[in-house]
């Protein structure tokens, strides 16, 4: 059965959201989109299919934070998901202060979500001209960023080209997958936002092919920063399973993404994974043919140990 | 079984309520249908634009909610604000009617007007119930759990917390018996005589459909493509007891009823099999039947042996059992 994706639109209030938001309704794209908003500001999108609605954050399992969805998502998607007319894409917008977390989390934990939608993209509106007022003192603002599969670096008319450069290299550090567009009154090319198709690390390596060496001289104000790793040869599919939940299981909440592909001793095919505090997946990403046999992973996330996730991997080397 | 009547909606049949012998089908989006007592489709009211909410009888009329944050009764349209509107129902007496919008219960009386409801609750509502037998309360279902109000006072008179979340809430008919459908795979029963609540788990998937015999002694559960039926008798009701598991379906449950005059319990399942079950002593008698398309929603009519079936497609069979 086909997914419907799911586009994530954070980004602090002012970002340039709505814009965004407003753009992708109104040009012609072909596309049947529903959106679901939560910030109910004074300004609204006027549209049939923009949907309010409360946030609503519960714990999946009993007292597990890492594990927070969405109910409002659930329920309204499960009802959307139920019509005869079904959507190209679903958009959330989530309010300036959300923690995307939940929200992503919302499609790995939910069977019903995970079996008819996925996550296209999380796109984070970065205000270039106010976000370093933030960057220094917000969790949200940080880990916006962290979460982000695309950065759209908006506002880029009101700052100085050098000082785009350095936020631009400030972002890098901290989320080493993003893709990082400059935009002026949200002006993207639409399948920049929409047709992003989830995670593909190759695409992540094109546009950036030093991403695994991002973050080692991270801001010293940023405790958010990417840990890349890369080994040539195969995986001890054992030893992997165990080493992963148990850095997701003694370091979850401070991993916001990880993401990765994997070769397996004894498999063909490459395993794509990613995951999200404590929820892991992973799927079969198709043969190696003659590519190298090389493991490349991510993480994203606050305070990690470089020394010790490299030194973690290593050991499961086969 | 008998079909005695057939109509389609625009959509997938969200919910079915009879009146007499009105009956409402809401589809998730599109025209909501008022069928008369022959079954022919009598006048179609304006849907909710994205998506439609329940719908419930009020006064004789047809109340209807959605997602552009209205509601429609007798002719009048309140837009309470943004936020979209997913349950609506009528207190067992009439004299009341509840809209669930983000953390606030509006409550209207039989003029329209404005009723005490409550407001700042601490999470949005996924689902309420009015207590049968006293309009004054209702049991709030949503993240964290339920919480049992008396309006007009500050604190939950009853609460039901736990860690995950509730997303519907029936209260039944006797007025002892409070039941959540949760987010993971379970429910939560509350216990009124006792202030005693349980927590069922096991099932294989979350919990779609479930129903309160007209008597209050048994409720139904889906969760699989088996129909779990807990006793509510005695001092400790389905404590501790072996429930009475019933099979037949071929995929997960998604509908279930029982007729308020002969206890006979329907179920629908997502493959468009109905199952009715007749219960003599300790058997429970079978009728199959299977239809064109999966099965949404399922309502007894009040008076007759008459059931409505809606499915995922938009149809809406009327079927009789009378002999």
């Amino acid at each position: 059965m086909d997914r419907t994706p799911v586009t994530i639109l954070t980004g602090f209030l002012g970002a340039g959201k709505t814009t965004l938001l407003n753009r992708i309704l109104t040009e012609e794209h072909g596309l049947r989109i529903a959106v679901i908003e939560n910030e109910f500001g004074e300004v609204g999108v006027d549209h049939e299919l923009v949907i309010n609605a409360d946030e609503e954050i519960f714990e999946m399992n009993n007292g597990c934070i890492c594990c927070t969805v969405r109910g409002d998502l659930i329920r309204i998607l499960g009802n959307l998901m139920k019509r005869r007319e079904k959507f190209d894409q679903i958009l959330i917008e989530t309010t300036g202060l959300a923690d995307p977390g939940p929200v992503v989390q919302t499609f790995f934990a939910d069977d019903e979500m995970k079996e008819k939608l996925f996550v296209n993209a999380v796109v984070t509106l970065v205000d270039a001209k106010h976000i370093l007022l933030h960057l220094d003192d917000s969790d949200e603002a940080r880990e916006q960023i962290a979460f982000a599969d695309v950065v759209l670096l908006n506002k880029c008319d009101l700052v100085a080209t050098g000082d785009l450069d350095g936020l631009e290299k400030r972002v890098r550090q901290m989320n080493a997958l993003a893709k990082i567009c400059r935009t002026t009154n949200a002006g993207i090319e639409i399948g920049k936002v929409l047709d992003v198709g989830g995670f593909n690390l190759d695409h992540a390596m094109e546009v950036n092919p030093h991403f695994l060496e991002a973050g080692h001289h991270h801001h010293h104000a940023d405790d958010v920063a990417s840990v890349g790793i890369e080994a040539d040869g195969d995986c001890d599919g054992k030893k992997l399973d165990e080493w992963l939940s148990r850095t997701v299981r003694e370091q979850g909440i401070d991993i916001f993404r990880m993401k990765g592909v994997f070769a397996i001793k004894g498999g063909p095919d490459r395993i794509i994974f990613q995951g999200v505090h404590m929820i892991i997946d992973a799927a079969n990403g198709g043969p190696w043919g003659t590519r190298p046999r090389r493991n490349t992973l991510v993480f994203i996330g606050r305070n990690l140990d470089r020394a010790a996730l490299n030194a973690g991997f290593q050991s499961c080397l086969a | 079984m008998k079909q005695i009547a057939a109509v389609t909606a625009d959509d997938n049949i969200l919910g079915l309520a009879w009146c007499g012998d009105s009956l409402a089908a809401t589809p998730s989006t599109g025209g909501i249908l008022i069928l008369d007592a022959a079954g022919r489709k009598g006048s179609s009211l304006d849907g909710h634009g994205a998506g439609n909410g329940e719908s419930a009888w009020f006064d004789g009329s047809l109340a209807t909610c959605g997602f552009d944050g209205k509601i429609r009764w007798n002719g009048r349209a309140i837009h309470a604000g943004r936020g979209i509107i997913e349950r609506l129902k009528a207190s067992a007496d009439g004299k009341f009617l509840g809209a669930g919008q983000g953390k606030a219960l509006l409550v209207f009386g039989g003029d329209g007007n404005p009723a005490q409801g409550l407001s700042g609750l601490p999470a949005p509502i996924a689902d309420f119930a009015w207590n049968p037998a006293d309009s004054s309360q209702v049991a709030v279902a949503g993240a964290g759990g339920a919480r049992m109000w008396k309006f007009g006072e500050s604190e939950p008179f009853a609460r039901f917390d736990w860690g995950g979340a509730s997303l519907r809430a029936e209260w039944s008919s006797c007025g002892r018996w409070l039941v959540t459908a949760d987010q993971t795979a379970s429910v939560h029963i509350y216990d009124f005589s006792r202030a005693y609540p349980l927590h069922i788990q096991g099932y294989e998937t979350k919990v779609r459909a479930m129903a309160f015999s007209a008597d209050g002694t048994r409720l139904a559960t889906g969760g699989s493509s088996v129909i779990t039926i807990w006793p509510c008798t005695g001092k400790n009701g389905p404590e501790g007891v072996r429930p009475v598991q019933l099979d037949g379906h071929d995929g997960e449950v998604l509908a279930a009823a029982f007729s308020p005059q002969t206890g006979r319990l329907a179920t629908g399942d997502g493959t468009g099999m109905v199952l009715i079950f007749t219960f003599e002593g300790d058997k429970a008698l079978r009728k199959r039947l299977r239809l064109d398309a999966g099965i949404s929603a399922l309502a007894w009519h009040p008076e007759k042996e008459w059931l409505a079936v809606g499915r995922k497609n938009g149809a809406v069979s009327i079927l009789s059992l009378e002999a």
